[in-house]
């Protein structure tokens, strides 16, 4: 007898490897649809360097709700409005004199441009992350999913 | 029933609503964004003394304003709030979320019940999780970039 125990009901639960089979339309486009068919550009990166002070005049003057951060051509962070909510407004003298870095949400959670929207709406819904930054296969930033784009791409898929 | 169908049959309350943050129209602004802070919200909603929505104040709206003199934290949150948003009944149809998050560009909607006292907030986040039941093997197994789950989340 091999194994590590005399029970053999384990059962893995991804062991069904078959493709998925939809009877809803929209399941099945959210499903086949890539990532990248969620408008993801334009988008804004700054450099991890970048004061605060000066990614907040950016964001304002843009009118936009996140920034990718990035160093040395890598995706290393995303500071939103949530950032400036938690950690610049009530404390704004001293955190806006800050390289952006040390403020923005770090590692943040991407999909790649190959992965089912499907995965992006996941991301959404698991991690809570409502700007979805979108990678390639060589981890180049290719845009930012804003809840304004997958609300667009939702209402064209529904119709 | 598939996710097109449920769509438009299913109500805002089968959504996953998220506990709505109340603040009165005095509070100061300040006051506000530490309750948005605690309750870790990106919006609060202003009611009057019958409960009644008279106006909310997100984020979005803090930072435009941190462009000039911050002396508006000290203000009351009435003088800065939106008057006009988005709200939906809990008997809406899931759809109407939609709708109102994207006439509207915001990704809050107010949930209101038949007496149009608040109950809730929904959104974008209600809305993802509402599809995403629809892809168990998607929550399984999808690649979400280097770690699982962020200490603190990006979104309300």
């Amino acid at each position: 007898m091999s194994g590590i125990s005399g029970n053999n009901d384990f059962q893995d639960p991804l062991e069904d490897y078959s493709p998925p089979t939809f009877d809803d339309p929209i399941e099945k486009k959210l499903h086949e649809d890539r990532a990248a068919a969620i408008q993801s550009a334009p988008f804004t990166a700054v450099p991890a360097n970048m004061l605060v002070a000066d990614v907040l005049k950016q964001m304002i003057g843009e009118d936009i709700a996140c920034v990718l951060v990035e160093e040395d051509g890598k995706l290393v962070g995303v500071f939103s409005d949530r950032d400036v909510l938690n950690k610049v407004a009530l404390d704004f003298e001293s955190a806006s004199t800050r390289p952006v870095r040390d403020l923005m949400t770090p590692e943040p959670v991407f999909v790649r441009d190959t992965d089912p929207a499907a995965a992006m709406l996941t991301v959404v819904a698991v991690s809570g992350h409502r700007h979805v930054p979108i990678l390639d296969g060589n981890d180049k930033i290719l845009g930012i999913a804003s809840p304004r784009r997958i609300a667009d791409y939702l209402t064209a898929c529904f119709g | 029933m598939g996710l097109q169908e449920n769509f438009r049959k299913d109500t805002v309350r089968q959504l996953n609503l998220r506990e709505a943050v109340t603040v009165s129209p005095t509070v100061t602004v300040r006051g506000a964004v530490e309750k948005m802070q605690s309750a870790k919200v990106g919006c609060v909603i202003v009611v009057d003394d019958d409960g009644q929505a008279v106006g909310v104040y997100n984020e979005a709206m803090l930072r435009n304003q941190l462009s000039g003199s911050r002396d508006f934290l000290d203000h009351a949150v009435s003088e800065h709030m939106a008057t006009k948003f988005p709200w939906t009944l809990l008997t809406d149809s899931v759809e109407t979320v939609l709708d109102a998050m994207q006439v509207n560009n915001t990704r809050f909607v107010v949930v209101l019940d038949e007496n149009k006292k608040v109950v809730g907030l929904t959104g974008q986040k209600g809305l993802m999780e509402y599809v995403a039941e629809h892809f168990p093997q998607e929550v399984m197994v999808q690649y979400v970039g280097n770690r699982i789950q962020n200490s603190a989340r990006e979104g309300a």
